[in-house]
């Protein structure tokens, strides 16, 4: 059977692309060789598969369908918010492993919505190209993704209950997943972050610095506990999207995890944490 | 008024290309196919972000149409539109 054997948080912070210069040179050099680490990494273990879960930011999903969760399972390209030096490209998707969590959760209480063809965002299409096409560069393998889009920017939101209870079931889903196949997964988002509002720009590094204590603590309790109003009043907005964090540890199961960097960064308006999940 | 109308106008604003350009043709043509009143299209074609912002349009949405459909597109003429005193102004389209 197939197993989840590791994973990482992750920041996807569209503005380091755009003004890569903005902040200081040494704090911006940290976080770009933070995604490199991660890229070593993956490229160390043997994972030939990644799932990575993310969030739309009101660009792929309309008011027409607003989905909770939804899981690729067929054609992937992205990302559709083309950025300098993210460019749109083909992704090698893992129908088989996605189509197959997508139907496991159709016997287990969780109703997916599929997309047969998928474009992606900056938040799978970040980590995708930092981590994975890195690894695949460092290591000579190739190394599949699979875009899960969870509701964690645009209302109605998934709850971070329901987020941990998908990620349990992704597990569930790879573990039956008739292969030797291990498989890593990615929470793609956060730290705090205010986007189109009035507060952009500030970074709570208190709160953030409580998230990852409850990341590297693998509490995932602690994370569901905190209310959406806590979240918005201390992370902003965008920190809505540790739902991302809670489903990818749900999934990966690991009993700690690691510090891999953690910057506050004003000028790219994000605090931008990297830790591993670590099974070992 | 309707944030739902509000968020289906900013968002054919923010990605469908024959949205932008009929916008851009006659505005006020453009938004009499949806149903909002005199106020919504005030907010609309003032690009009003605040005002949107106070009745529940997704701040994602305001800046999105900021950034594709305003005069100058610039964020930090954006954040002054929302009364904000940010100096952090990269937009997050490249």
């Amino acid at each position: 059977m197939a197993e989840i054997t590791g994973g990482f948080l992750v920041p996807h912070d569209p503005i380091m692309f755009v003004a890569p210069d903005a902040p200081e040179a040494e704090k911006a050099k940290k976080v770009w060789d933070a995604y490199e680490t991660c890229a070593e990494r993956l490229a160390e273990s043997g994972a030939s598969s990644v799932i990575i879960v993310g969030n739309d930011h009101y660009m792929l999903f309309g008011t027409t369908c607003l989905p909770k969760y939804c899981i690729a399972t067929g054609h992937v390209e992205g990302p559709l918010d083309q950025l300098p030096g993210l460019k749109k490209e083909q992704v090698q998707n893992h129908e088989a492993l996605a189509q197959h969590i997508a139907a496991h959760g159709s016997e287990t209480g969780f109703d997916w919505a599929v997309a047969r063809s998928f474009t992606t965002d900056h938040a799978f299409s970040i980590p995708y190209k930092l981590i994975v096409r890195r690894a695949e560069e460092i290591s000579g393998r190739s190394i599949s993704a699979i875009p899960v889009y969870l509701a964690s920017a645009v209302d109605p939101f998934i709850t971070k209950a329901r987020a941990c209870q998908l990620g349990e079931q992704i597990r569930g889903a790879v573990e039956a997943f008739e292969s030797d196949e291990q498989v890593f997964v990615i929470g793609s988002g956060g730290i705090s972050h205010w986007v189109g509002v009035k507060e952009t720009g500030k970074v709570n590094e208190e709160f953030d610095r409580q998230i990852i204590d409850l990341c590297c603590n693998a509490n995932i309790d602690g994370l569901v506990a905190f209310t959406d109003e806590q979240v918005l009043e201390n992370g902003g907005n965008g920190a809505m999207e540790i739902r991302n964090f809670i489903c990818a540890m749900a999934a990966v199961n690991a009993p700690r995890g690691e510090l891999i960097e953690y910057q506050p960064v004003p000028e790219w308006v994000t605090g931008l944490g990297f830790i591993e999940l670590k099974k070992g | 008024m309707s944030r739902d109308v509000l968020e289906r106008i900013l968002w054919s604003l923010s990605v469908d290309r024959f949205s932008k350009e009929k916008f851009r043709e006659n505005p006020q043509k453009f938004l009499s196919r949806f149903p909002i009143d005199e106020e919504g299209v005030r907010m609309i074609l003032e690009f009003d972000v605040k005002g949107m912002q106070e009745v529940g349009v997704n701040p994602m949405l305001t800046l999105g149409y900021w950034i594709e459909m305003s005069p100058d597109r610039r964020v930090s003429s954006y954040n002054r539109k929302l009364g904000s005193d940010s100096a952090h102004s990269a937009s997050i389209k490249g």
